[in-house]
């Protein structure tokens, strides 16, 4: 077997209560980066009216405890001078901490003690919706962002993924009254079944599972999984026209369903390279449309991820308002021909040196690197599927790609979305 | 030319930065956007022996491209790539930055961008980046700091090809150019690349133009009147104080206690957002800090003569605009009045302590940093290690004299972003208490406070507030 894609040995170890622990000990000037991963998201969001809640729910956790009150928690992220943030996408939420390896112990304690004590005022809870309030503020005047959240709507029928990690503006209004809501939230998803914790950097194997062990083997389990319906089988093109009340260039996105992230699915993994082949930078269409005509002004391309089934994403920046249907005709041209032609093997060959030096160039700092393995750890549960993945990568065909390309090229199960200024 | 080594054996990678004292300063008046539109040239068109999209051909399997970073007095041109990659990289690289070929279509295409760039994303796009670039361009109004590094969309429109060419050829020069390389590179790699810059004129040194703006008096505001829009805000006042000064450091540890860049530490953050939830976040800086919304650490290669004292108030509902700004005011008052405590001053130091280990942890990010040394002309260790030790030394005397000697709320530039332009200039100016209401009841002593807030007196006078339509901002003064 070729050496693995992780230039790093990986530890993991397991408590009695279901909490995973995974050690990635690399050489990094006495830092260490805490990462506690838990696997929900907007994906989790499968009650009416509670969109963005994994989200707003992230926000919550920096709201204390009886032992460490919101003050009192970042007091210690400031002695410890913390470079310390959460983020929450549709499968996880992460909050992450880069510190001293010295204080090491310290962030267990005060890591711990949340996920196991979290317990703010219904005050707190109401101010706390504000700022999330304020989060969407901001994001709204992008043209993307409009159109990004008309495009998952359309594409769902009744899937999560339907909607942003953000959640519909009239739910994040709402939430200041879903306090009761947000402890049941609580209960059920922040369980040691459901969070990986990673640790990376100069951290010696043995005393983080020493420190993980005293710190978190009291945290009760009781994971109660999300009822999350499954989304249909899409017949039909879908197709979503948006304005834009601000100055733009008109905005084309095509939306195509596409498997869930299985490393070990070749026609999923096939789909990861096929569009960066196909759409690409160094694509046909990419040098006719952007660099020759320039009628495009930005093409890009990419395949979500995620534990359901989840889109292929196809966004471009037109020139001209009266070039949309145009662009499409020609993005259309392109995949067409790649369900028909055989990509060039040595492309292929030379996108696979790109893909692993690119996430080896990525593993650069303590952060990077648990960051890289963040969204693979959600998604498996381990760090294994990261390691099958770039070996199913490496075994991939021309045929595989057309394959892919004939599988998920296809306009009934694609959604088409446009955004225009008004 | 200058040149900057950092070796790093252990590294498998290796950074090399061009960095020129090039920068939107030196855009031609009636060519704004000139620098950063040449340096686009060389990034994002083609070289000599390749056409752009050949070049990107070629950079696919290496993993890694160069990019440019333009400032208002800095261009920097920085790739990182593996060491198996390097020698096709530094041609490629190397190629880019001293044989452009400056072809007429890789122009028109980085035009269009940068016309559409300006004209509609930096307008439109984001409101926040919008308030800042406009508290920039009114605190040094006049001067050629103010336009945005990017340009206005008449000068980038009046901007040909010989332009370009005429820019390049008298700006990028061997005297004007900082020579990095870092990481794990060959012996022989430093010497190769100085060799390769004699292609480049000799140049000669120059003297930058002038920043000498009309100093600010009395509370000014620009109103940003954009429909439709909520409020953003920043605010502040040009500094007289440059890193590398001692006064410099006990100024940023002063900064770190009232605004750390979206760190809880900040006590705007908690005062406006913690407090009382009415935004996402709230924070101040001495120096520039680009790409605020995407960037945690301080950014590097954006070094400048003239910084700004800048409060930024993230985006939050107009009606609650005036009370955030007095909120913001109050507590730069009261840090000028009674200084930090020894409390406040001791946490700040320890926290700045370890938190600076995070500046830079990157061989990359290092080597930015001794870029911008050269520029400061701070010699030795270099800022980063003089950083954590002159923190360390600090006395709170000399935080607190920092703080009375260049912070104030006096003389200010208030820049809003806002779809109640109106409403928001009868509140600015009114002597009334600003109200404000909350969706949940708050603590007594919150609601006291709130009273003294809403007292504050704004004292901005209807004569001092331009209302600037979203459209033309930058385009005319």
């Amino acid at each position: 077997m070729a050496p693995g894609i992780i230039p790093f040995p990986v530890e993991t170890h397991q408590l009695d209560n279901g909490l995973k622990l995974i050690v990635v000990p690399m050489p990094s000037n006495g830092l260490v980066s805490y990462w506690s991963i838990v696997r929900t998201g907007s994906r989790d969001e499968y009650e009416p009216g509670r969109t963005g809640f994994a989200h707003f729910f992230e926000h919550m956790m920096f709201r204390g405890t009886e032992r460490y009150p919101a003050d009192r928690y970042q007091q210690v992220l400031i002695e410890l001078g913390a470079d310390s943030n959460a983020f929450t996408t549709d499968d996880l939420t992460a909050y992450h901490a880069t510190i001293a390896a010295e204080d090491l112990d310290r962030i267990m304690a005060l890591e711990s003690d949340r996920f196991k004590n979290l317990d703010y005022s219904e005050t707190d809870f109401k101010t706390e919706a504000g700022a999330v309030y304020g989060e969407y503020r901001k994001d709204k005047t992008e043209p993307e962002f409009v159109l990004y959240e008309a495009v998952r709507e359309t594409a769902f029928e009744c899937h999560s993924y339907g909607h942003t990690t953000m959640g519909y503006e009239a739910d994040i209004k709402a939430m200041p009254t879903l306090y009761d809501y947000s402890r049941r939230f609580f209960n059920r998803y922040y369980r040691p079944e459901n969070t990986i914790l990673l640790v990376v950097g100069d951290a010696d194997p043995a005393t983080v599972v020493t420190g993980i062990e005293a710190h978190y083997s009291d945290w009760q389990p009781g994971y109660v999984a999300p009822d999350i319906p499954a989304e249909p089988e899409q017949t039909s093109e879908k197709r979503v026209d948006t304005t834009y009340a601000g100055k733009t260039l008109p905005l084309l996105w095509l939306a195509y369903k596409i498997d869930r992230a299985d490393p070990g699915n070749r026609l999923r993994a096939a789909t990861d390279l096929l569009v960066e082949l196909i759409f690409g930078e160094t694509s046909d269409v990419y040098r006719k449309l952007v660099l020759k005509e320039q009628s495009l002004e930005f093409l890009c391309a990419d395949t979500n991820s995620n534990r359901d089934p989840s889109l292929l994403d196809i966004y471009a920046r037109v020139k001209d308002p009266d070039s949309i249907e145009a662009a499409l005709t020609a993005l259309d041209t392109a995949a067409a021909r790649a369900c028909e032609q055989l990509v060039d093997a040595g492309r292929l060959e030379k996108l696979k040196t790109r893909e692993r030096y690119a996430f080896l160039m990525e593993l650069e700092t303590p952060d990077s690197v648990a960051e890289a393995f963040a969204r693979p750890i959600a998604i498996d549960g381990n760090l294994s599927g990261l390691e099958t993945l770039y070996r199913t990568y490496e075994s991939l065909t021309p045929l595989d790609l057309r394959d892919a390309a004939r599988q998920v090229f296809r306009s009934d199960r694609r959604t088409v979305g446009t955004l225009r200024a008004t | 030319m200058k040149k900057i080594l950092l070796p790093v054996p252990a590294d498998p990678t290796v950074t090399i930065a061009f960095s020129f004292a090039i920068g939107s300063q030196d855009d031609p008046p009636g060519k704004e956007g000139l620098a950063a539109l040449t340096a686009d040239m060389l990034t994002q068109g083609a070289t000599e022996k390749f056409l752009y999209e050949e070049i990107l051909e070629q950079l696919y399997p290496l993993a890694t491209d160069y990019d440019v970073t333009v400032d208002k007095e800095l261009t920097t041109i920085d790739g990182r790539v593996h060491h198996d990659k390097l020698n096709e990289f530094v041609d490629l690289m190397t190629d880019a930055v001293l044989r452009p070929a400056f072809r007429n279509d890789d122009f028109e295409r980085l035009k269009s961008d940068a016309i559409n760039f300006v004209g509609n994303s930096l307008r439109y796009s984001s409101d926040e980046a919008l308030g800042k670039a406009a508290l920039t361009s009114a605190a040094f109004d006049d001067t050629r700091y103010a336009h945005p590094v990017d340009g206005t969309v008449a000068g980038l429109e009046a901007i040909t090809l010989d332009d370009v060419r005429t820019f390049y050829t008298t700006h990028f020069v061997q005297a004007r150019l900082t020579l990095g390389v870092a990481g794990g590179y060959p012996d022989d790699l430093p010497d190769a690349l100085e060799t390769g810059c004699a292609n480049l004129p000799t140049g000669k040194s120059h003297a930058p133009p002038s920043i000498d703006f009309a100093p600010t008096t009395g509370r000014n505001v620009v109103l940003i009147d954009k429909p439709g829009a909520d409020a953003s805000i920043s605010f502040g006042f040009p500094l007289k104080l440059a890193r590398g000064e001692r006064e410099f450091y006990a100024l940023w540890l002063a900064n770190s206690w009232l605004g750390e860049h979206r760190h809880g530490a900040s006590h705007l953050f908690q005062v406006i957002r913690e407090t009382r939830g009415l935004n996402y976040g709230d924070y101040s800086y001495i120096e520039a800090f680009p790409d605020a919304g995407e960037l945690q650490m301080p950014p590097v290669n954006v070094a400048r003569r003239r910084q700004l004292f800048e409060v930024w108030i993230r985006t939050l509902p107009n009606d609650q605009a005036a009370f955030a700004l007095k909120a913001a005011l109050r507590e730069i008052d009261q840090l000028v009045e009674h200084g930090l405590t020894s409390a406040q001053f001791e946490l700040t130091r320890q926290f700045l302590i370890k938190y600076s280990t995070h500046f830079a942890p990157t061989t990359s990010d290092r080597l930015g940093y001794r870029i911008d040394d050269a520029f400061y002309g701070i010699a030795g260790a270099g800022y980063l290690e003089n950083f954590r030790h002159t923190i360390k030394d600090l006395t709170r005397r000399e935080v607190n004299a920092a703080i009375k000697k260049h912070l104030q709320t006096d003389d200010l530039m208030i820049a809003i972003v806002t779809g109640d332009a109106a409403g928001l200039a009868t509140s600015l100016t009114s002597s009334a208490p600003a109200s404000i209401d909350y969706p949940n009841p708050m603590p007594a002593e919150i609601l006291a406070e709130d009273k003294l807030i809403a007292a504050y007196p704004l004292r901005v006078d209807e004569t001092r507030i331009r209302t600037r339509p979203v459209a033309t901002i930058f385009e005319t003064t």
